[in-house]
């Protein structure tokens, strides 16, 4: 299997658009989208309300390619390399490691962030997220698995510790976090100099999200708009990968929809 | 959080007195260690060190912006990576929780809290480690253990080669980032448990041996230049207990197993040797798991 070439028709399932998808998936979605864009991977992005559930680890987004299923950015950037194809084969072993630590600096600040923003800021709930978490599906389902989402992701909240936050101290950590972003990106066009890697994928994916998902408040994309170079970064990424395609390409339709509202 | 504490105050020259807490029930939620400094009364590991760096003691002082960036993506490595594997060896993993965490942790705090909390923490590890690593698809008990082994172990790689050959992470002069770091090794290096994969590991990458080995000489002893703040007495009576315990805890451990081994009830008298023997830092691998 690892020696397949790359199908025509690899695809990656994701929730509905317009009106199901949410922050943080949206946010993971783009970053894979960009990853593999920057790989030169063609992926046609399939919207279902069922992905969560179609999805091996319950995670989104997830892509299908020959007959295979791989779910989330770090599974699917080795089975990419598995395939041959890597953006940080040319890293040296110092540099690998900055890579991951800062990875993972965005999977614990930012994606935590905006989980936490979308299940437990009540206001953001109630407005947003359980509407449109289970639109595709009749009351009372929808009521239903909304609360049941909540309640899984309050749970781990609580068990990080992020239960007591308050939503300043969020905002906080966010800035504190794009801070950081902003002093190792400094004045180069990508975190390691010239090549994207799969970290400005994933730097690319959250912060375009915040920027261009309307939201009760406009707080969350304040902190990040605070930092000049992380905008400018986002808008490099966003003419050279998904701009320079076809207007149908379904890359460039994530990329506009992304810009309307999340709102009813 | 207290070795990591403690190692931060010794980098940055803030004079610590370290006291034991040793009746827990002032502190409920086990919020220890907890910072007091004239009425003020401070209790998580992040917010003492902001506390500690505004009062002027600042290790990270001579850092680049981009440094202080990476100080911050390394420790949401740490948390992310290691942290599941030690608090699952030091909680989770019978043999170890029950030979050596449960007893030694009973020892310090008042019966009969002491029935009751060491409990109370294992299952909240046990908790924590299933909700935010387990899930599909990783099914059963065994694959997350094996998946959170993994990923420390690889998280311990990569540490070994961003130290390399310097003495701490950013140069000659230790930071927040070699406290956390020293923190988080210290007790896998030093604790001597009957499953040991993680201090194995360890002992296989020697640049990191050689750090933490470093750091309790220079930081924990008390023949030491230079970084002495004023008014050190009460913190020098505990350097000793300190000297003491680090040097003499697989000494001591031992000799808690054989007598474990030699008798079912703790025989009170061994364990009081221990409180008194012992100052702050003993508690150190076991307090540094509260949440």
């Amino acid at each position: 299997t690892a020696a397949e070439p790359w199908p025509e028709n690899a695809a990656l399932y994701q929730q509905l658009k317009e009106e199901q998808i949410l922050l943080s998936d949206n946010a993971s979605s783009l970053a894979v989208q960009a990853f593999l864009q920057m790989c030169n991977l063609p992926i046609q992005v399939v919207c279902r309300a069922n992905a969560e559930y179609m999805s091996p680890s319950g995670k989104l987004p997830f892509i299908h390619v020959g007959n295979q299923v791989v779910s989330e950015l770090g599974p699917i950037v080795q089975f990419v390399k598995a395939k041959g194809h890597s953006l940080s084969d040319g890293l040296d072993e110092v540099q690998k490691a900055e890579m991951k630590a800062y990875m993972e600096l965005v999977n614990n600040m930012l994606l935590t962030a905006e989980l936490y923003l979308q299940w437990c800021d009540d206001v953001t709930v109630e407005e947003i997220t359980h509407p449109r978490y289970g639109s595709p599906y009749p009351w009372p389902l929808n009521r239903i698995l909304s609360y049941q989402k909540q309640w899984e992701v309050r749970r781990k909240m609580k068990a990080i510790g992020w239960a007591g936050k308050t939503l300043e101290q969020v905002l906080e950590d966010v800035d504190q976090c794009c801070q950081a972003l902003s002093q190792r990106l400094g004045t180069q066009p990508y975190f390691f100099n010239k090549q994207p890697t799969e970290l400005d994928a994933l730097v690319f994916g959250h912060l375009f999200t915040i920027l261009t998902t309307q939201l009760t408040t406009d707080e969350l994309s304040e902190k990040v708009k605070n930092y000049s170079n992380l905008t400018a970064f986002c808008r490099r990424i966003e003419q050279q990968y998904f701009e320079g395609h076809d207007k149908d390409s379904s890359a460039t339709a994530a990329a506009r929809s992304a810009k309307r509202s999340l709102l009813r | 959080p207290q070795s990591l504490l403690q190692a931060y105050a010794k980098f940055s020259g803030a004079p610590l007195a370290v006291n034991t807490l040793s009746n827990s029930w002032r502190v409920p939620k086990e919020d220890i260690p907890v910072l007091i400094s004239e009425d003020i009364v401070i209790s998580q590991p992040a917010k003492i060190l902001n506390f500690l760096r505004k009062q002027k003691y600042n290790a990270d002082y001579d850092l680049s912006a981009k440094q202080g960036a990476d100080t911050l993506a390394y420790i949401a490595l740490l948390e992310e990576k290691l942290l599941p594997a030690l608090l699952h060896t030091f909680w989770v993993e019978a043999e170890n929780y029950c030979t050596v965490t449960r007893p030694w942790f009973a020892s310090r705090i008042a019966f009969p809290l002491s029935l009751y909390l060491p409990g109370k923490m294992s299952r909240k590890v046990l908790n924590r480690i299933l909700l935010t690593r387990g899930g599909p698809p990783l099914y059963s008990l065994s694959e997350v253990e094996a998946q959170i082994y993994r990923d420390a172990k690889e998280c311990l790689n990569l540490l070994s080669k961003r130290l390399g050959t310097s003495q701490f992470f950013f140069g000659d002069t230790p930071t927040t980032l070699d406290a956390f770091v020293f923190g988080f090794l210290a007790p896998i290096y030093k604790v001597c448990f009957p499953r040991v994969q993680l201090q194995e590991h360890l002992k296989q990458l020697p640049n990191l041996c050689r750090f933490c080995d470093d750091i309790l000489t220079c930081y924990f002893r008390l023949t030491v230049s230079g970084h002495s703040p004023a008014g050190q007495d009460t913190a020098d009576a505990n350097l000793q207990k300190l000297t003491q315990l680090v040097n003499k805890e697989s000494n001591l451990i031992e000799k808690m197993d054989d007598n474990l081994r030699k008798s079912p009830q703790h025989p009170p008298r061994k364990l009081t040797t221990l409180k008194l023997a012992a100052g702050g830092e003993e508690s150190s691998p076991l307090n540094r798991l509260s949440p």
